[in-house]
């Protein structure tokens, strides 16, 4: 009987969704917009795969025609992912490339924004931006008089004139409403992802996984925003202050919370700027190069120290034997400079990272307190675009510099040369200038970056705690929806 | 026409309304209402009644035949013709947030009585029966019965010569109701030329100086009251309904 | 009439419960956004000052300015770009200065910050795009047709009043009531930002001014659009409903995919190309210029002047080195910024279409934050590097370029060598532009909204003079 009920219920809902402007006017925004999203989304991918591929090209092009392996360094690009076609995230903000080479620390340079800032001014559209701002505006204006809205046509009464019990009314209301929005969403959805194998997107079935935890999370917010506008209009008896409540709390979640949010702990918890901390790289490395040239200096004062008194032939015998030693000498004393300013890089940037996290830990709590700012670094998780992956990428390329200088370092040794000119000034013999042996390099062992990606598991894992905030906010309301009606004057 | 009698206030000259969907609204409507005289228009939900009234306001124009408000054409020149009109609707609607002192001023500034005061609304509010304590009320919690009060206190601070009353005591309780008749009595007496349109037979009979019944866009009978006395006014009203009902058919 | 139509208007959109939680939400967020602004600027200022000792900092103690290998510098925070960002937070803040070659502008506050990225900042184009569009909707969108329903418009139309009249005080009357209100919390906030430690100048106040007037123009066209909308629909909910969807495609739509049609439609060579062909072209400069350098032969090869001589030498031929680099690149970078040009004309002209780009546009011009601010910063930071170079000529007697480094070490203990005063260096300065240049670019904008809002004015006009009142 009250299922039947709950049924009857739910049709009704139904029906009237489907006969309403406000259905046909929502449903043709939103399809239109996640369709347009989606397509963009995947033009931009293709682009910025085109660019990454002509640039690994170029580089390599550029790497073949060294001829030293000396000063042999390369470049490193972030390779696209499909996934930025859904939640883009941070992808256009972080630095698509960095230089590896023997002098100076990976840092990623050159986002996509900077670059072309033309870009940056209105900013891309992708799927996670359209379900954050149309759906949810879109399931508040659909919900916002679901109760109030009976009430005032005077539709509540004539129901309640019935043997209707009040929660088998509003549960039907609720769900009604529900799937009268979510059913709907699922078509466009659908058809964006058609879109990709339209485009010839090709994805794994891990990436598949991924879009559809990501799908899983846009429908929680969704029903969030729907159970939200059901509680408001059962506890509101006009629908114009329910509808201005919702606005109103629309502006707030989704516009104003998330980045109130970032920007408190912005300020909150103070960060050193990249400029200071170069600057303060800059300044250690200077003092101990200085260092490591005043003893270089005195290394070979006490050398030739060792050497007076003897004669010019003992000398030049005794300086040749020796050579290749003192040269060994000087190098591993250079390297160990190297080696001390690559840790305070990493002492630096570690500091750096760590009043990040701080930082992070304590926007990302404040910005929590709106479902929307939830559903966005749920995604951002998901599609690997998240706060980390500055971090990540700059730590596999760290990584990637050891073994790519390791590597140059052991052909140079192999070749015999480290290339380039040397120039060598004595106040006896005068000034020689030698030139390195010419020759092309050949790179096939040269070892390969791989980007670093984050295993599905610690993805979903780190989403999991946005993906819960949303069900329980979506069950939150849709029970706090319940007990306002049982209290809700049906005149 | 007699030339005794003075020129019609309101009058109707072979009225045709055809919407733009094809529905005969009005077919030949015509009849005139003098200075001092209460003209009420009977008929069932459809029938033209309201058409009329629009056209005579300029909310519709005829497409054949003219509303003339003391001789000027209304759809010709509207503005002249309503400033010789006052209005009450069937649900009077107000502003909300206003006050109904604030609503008064604002119409019968509106009317062009740029000089009316707070007083003299209060006058009339009293004259139409609604208690002091509602006056510097908003309109918000007001029920139906002290709207149409409100309405009709809009109507006599205009103080226009034509009045029109498109069924004004729907709604009113039948202590307001008698009230009402006897204020449209006085503004009777006071030279007005009323058109009413009701439902309200036994009223219409009461007050109205002449009948007209509507049926499906037609003025299928108009007797002046008097005439009418004798004859069971409800016997003619529901006999022309028939007819509407097998014309329908 | 017409001042009875509207003293009507604003009294009676102003006794709305409506008005004075919407109105209370508006200032309370226009507030925080100048607060935010003076926050943001004040912090920007920090470490700005920070960054900059920090450089100067390490100079000291260095006794001989060709150890010098480089200087960096920074583009000084701006009040109003802080509330109006515009692009100020893509574009590189610093770059290091060598005396030669390309010097670019790096580290992005985003891409140094992401977590001012995952959701923007909190500024007035923001606000006024979504906040005071939105408020316009809110109290336009049953302008006509919300009295229509009310019964109140059949009542008025009763009376003698010309429609022209009625809704010319309806769009007056809203104006002024909306309008004003909003005057108050702005000015407040303009007020409060010298009190929040934001110097401005007399001409960033005029721009600050412009600023706020803009804000006002975009707010009139959209509630006219709204009055517009209203007049052509007869229930408010269709009305509201309608003006919903002119928002979403207005705000998010329209700028949005201009700007991919333009990307897609004039093919801008990317940087990476760039980066790749100056590299290898300098890398056969280079090898050219080791032949030559192998031909060195000093006058007097065991002169104590031979470094010098050598000095000169490679100076000369690093010198030539650079023109024809120079040359290269610029014209490379030259192909490069006329195609954006054309791709962000392109770009704008489509998205001009909706008032929220040509607002938008329009700040950021009036803000100093738009896409000028990159070539700008550009600019001035080229034109440090030629006095930066001149400066260590004048010094050193070359321009060392960062290209080599040169250490020399005195094992003689002759005299200790004096510290350098890094106050010499030259000071960078950043050259914003003139107002005058900002207005000319901000002007069309403001125009093309001024002509927008009479064009929906007149169309509201037309619209209600055969709307059916009944």
């Amino acid at each position: 009987m009250i299922t039947n009920m709950i049924g009857v219920i739910i049709r009704k809902e139904l029906r009237a969704a489907l006969v309403s402007p406000k259905f046909v006017a929502s449903f043709g925004v939103c399809a239109l917009l996640m369709l347009l999203s989606t397509f963009v989304g995947i033009r931009e991918f293709q682009a910025s795969r085109e660019q990454y591929e002509a640039a690994q090209r170029l580089n390599e092009q550029e790497m073949r025609e060294q001829t030293a392996w000396g000063r042999l360094g390369t470049r490193v690009f972030r390779a696209p992912d499909p996934l930025q076609i859904f939640a883009s995230g941070l992808q256009n903000d972080i630095g698509r490339w960095s230089s590896v080479d023997a002098f100076n620390p990976v840092k990623l340079k050159n986002s996509v924004y900077s670059d072309d800032p033309v870009f940056a001014v209105f900013r891309f559209i992708d799927l996670a931006f359209i379900v954050q701002i149309v759906l949810t505006l879109m399931a508040l204006v659909y919900t916002y008089d679901a109760v109030n809205g009976e009430r005032e046509s005077g539709t509540l009464q004539l129901t309640f004139a019935n043997p209707v019990p009040r929660h088998v009314y509003i549960l039907g209301k609720a769900v009604g409403a529900w799937l009268a929005l979510i059913v709907p969403l699922f078509v466009p959805l659908l058809m964006s992802l058609g879109l990709l194998s339209v485009f010839d997107i090709l994805l794994s079935a891990e990436h598949w996984l991924r879009i559809a935890i990501m799908m899983g999370a846009s429908l929680a917010l969704v029903s969030v925003f729907i159970m939200s506008g059901v509680l408001v209009s059962a506890l509101t008896s006009r629908s114009s202050v329910s509808f201005l409540v919702c606005l109103v709390g629309w502006v707030v979640t989704a516009l104003l919370i998330p980045r109130a949010g970032m920007m408190t702990a912005g300020y909150l918890v103070a960060v050193p700027t990249a400029a200071e901390t170069d600057s303060r790289l800059d300044g250690f490395s200077k003092e101990r190069w200085n260092v490591h040239m005043k003893e270089l200096g005195e290394r070979w004062r006490a050398r030739n120290e060792q050497l007076t008194g003897k004669t010019e032939e003992e000398r030049r015998a005794e300086r040749e034997a020796k050579e290749w030693d003192w040269m060994e000498e000087d190098d591993r004393s250079r390297k160990q400079v190297q080696r001390d300013i690559d840790e305070y890089a990493t002492r630096l940037r570690e500091d750096v990272r760590n009043r990040k996290l701080e930082q992070e830990r304590l926007g990302f709590t404040l910005a929590r307190f709106s479902p929307v700012a939830a559903f966005q670094l749920a995604l951002m998780n998901l599609a690997g675009t998240d706060m980390g992956m500055k971090a990540r990428f700059e730590d596999a390329l760290t990584e990637y510099r050891k073994t790519f200088n390791t590597y140059r370092d052991a052909k140079v040794k192999e070749s015999g040369t480290f290339g380039g000119i040397r120039i060598s000034f004595d106040s006896q013999r005068g000034m020689k200038i030698e030139q390195g042996r010419e020759e092309t390099l050949d790179l096939a062992e040269m070892p390969r970056f791989s980007d670093p990606r984050v295993p599905l598991r610690d993805a979903f894992s780190a989403a999991l705690v946005d993906i819960g905030l949303l069900v329980g906010a979506a069950l939150l309301a849709c029970a706090a929806a319940v007990a306002a009606f049982l209290r809700y004057d049906v005149r | 026409m007699n030339a005794t009698q003075p020129a019609p206030m309101l009058e109707a000259r072979g009225l045709v309304k055809r919407y733009e969907d094809g529905v005969l609204a009005l077919d030949l409507v015509s009849f005139a209402v003098r200075a001092g005289e209460i003209y009420a228009m009977l008929g069932a939900n459809g029938a033209g009644k309201t058409t009329t009234i629009n056209i005579f306001l300029n909310f519709v124009e005829p497409t054949e035949g003219e509303a003339l408000v003391d001789g000027i054409v209304t759809h010709k020149d509207p503005l002249a013709a309503k400033e010789r009109l006052a209005y009450v609707s069937e649900n009077v609607m107000l502003y909300p947030n206003f006050t109904a002192i604030q609503n008064l001023e604002f119409f019968a500034r509106l009317a062009g009585k740029t000089e009316v005061t707070r007083d003299e609304c209060r006058d009339v509010l009293r004259r139409v029966g609604l208690q002091d304590d509602a006056h510097a009320k908003r309109l918000k919690g007001f029920s139906k019965g002290m709207r149409q009060k409100c309405g009709i206190a809009i109507a006599i601070l205009k103080d226009a010569p034509a009045i029109l009353l498109d069924e004004p005591t729907s709604g009113l309780d039948p202590k307001a109701g008698f009230e009402f008749l006897n204020l449209l009595a006085i503004l009777r007496s006071e030279g007005k030329a009323i058109l009413m349109s009701t439902h309200d037979i036994f009223r219409a009979k009461e007050i109205a100086d002449t009948v007209g019944i509507m049926s499906a866009g037609r003025l299928a009978l108009q007797r002046p009251a008097s005439e009418l006395a004798g004859q069971d006014l409800e016997q003619l009203y529901l006999q022309h309904m028939a007819g509407h009902v097998e014309r329908a058919a | 009439m017409l001042t009875l139509i509207i003293e009507k208007e604003i009294r009676d959109l102003v006794s709305t419960a409506r008005f004075a939680v919407t109105f209370g939400i508006c200032s309370l967020l226009i507030l925080l956004t100048f607060y935010v602004g003076a926050r943001t600027y004040a912090l920007q200022t920090e470490q700005y000052e920070a960054a900059r000792k920090e450089q100067l900092r390490q100079l000291e103690g260095v006794t001989d300015w060709s150890s010098v290998r480089s200087a960096r510098v920074f583009l000084p925070p701006q009040p109003l770009a802080a509330l109006v960002t515009g692009i100020s937070n893509d574009i590189g803040r610093n770059a290091e200065v060598r005396g030669r070659g390309e010097a670019n502008p790096q580290d992005s506050r985003y891409a140094e910050d992401p977590i001012y990225a995952v959701f923007r900042f909190l500024d007035l184009d923001f606000l006024f795009q979504i906040l005071l569009s939105l408020f316009a909707i809110l109290f336009g969108y049953d302008a006509v047709c919300g009295e229509k329903e009310r019964g109140t418009l059949r009542l008025t139309f009763a009376q003698a009043v010309p429609r022209s009249t009625y809704i010319l005080g309806k769009l007056v009357g809203s104006f002024v009531a909306l309008g004003i209100p909003l005057i108050v919390p702005l000015l407040i906030g303009c007020a409060i930002l010298p009190m929040l430690g934001v110097p401005l100048s007399a001409e960033e106040w005029l721009r600050l001014a412009f600023i706020v007037a803009s804000g006002l123009l975009f707010f009139g066209v959209f509630l006219n659009c709204s009055i517009l909308v209203s007049a052509l629909t007869h229930r408010s909910s269709n009305a509201f409903l309608a003006m919903l969807v002119v928002w979403i495609m207005a705000i998010i739509v329209v700028p949005r995919t201009a700007v991919v049609i333009a990307g897609r439609a004039v093919d801008v060579p990317t940087v990476d190309e760039l980066a790749s062909k100056k590299s290898r072209y300098s890398a056969q400069l280079f090898a050219e210029d080791r032949m030559a350098m192998g031909k060195f032969v000093p006058s007097n090869p065991t002169g104590p002047q031979v470094m010098q001589e050598f000095n000169k030498f490679m100076s000369k031929i690093a010198d030539e080195r650079q023109k024809k680099m120079d040359e290269f690149s610029s014209r490379l970078n030259e192909e490069r910024v006329n195609m954006q040009r054309i791709q962000e004309d392109l770009a704008f002209g489509i998205a001009r279409i909706s008032p929220v780009a040509s607002l938008s546009l329009g700040l950021a011009d009036l803000a100093n934050s738009g896409l000028d601010l990159k070539e700008e910063f550009q600019s001035s930071i080229q034109r440090y590097q030629r006095s930066y170079g001149e400066f260590m000529v004048k010094k050193t007697g070359m321009n060392p370029g960062g290209g080599m480094i040169m250490r020399i070490t005195d094992d003689s203990d002759r005299e200790k060598p004096k510290p350098i005063d890094p106050s010499e260096l030259p000071v960078f300065v950043f050259q914003p532009e003139t107002l005058s240049a900002s207005l000319a670019s901000a002007l069309p904008d403001l125009g093309l909204l001024a002509a927008l809002a009479t064009v929906l004015f007149l169309a509201a006009t037309m619209a209600f003079l055969r709307y059916d009142v009944r």
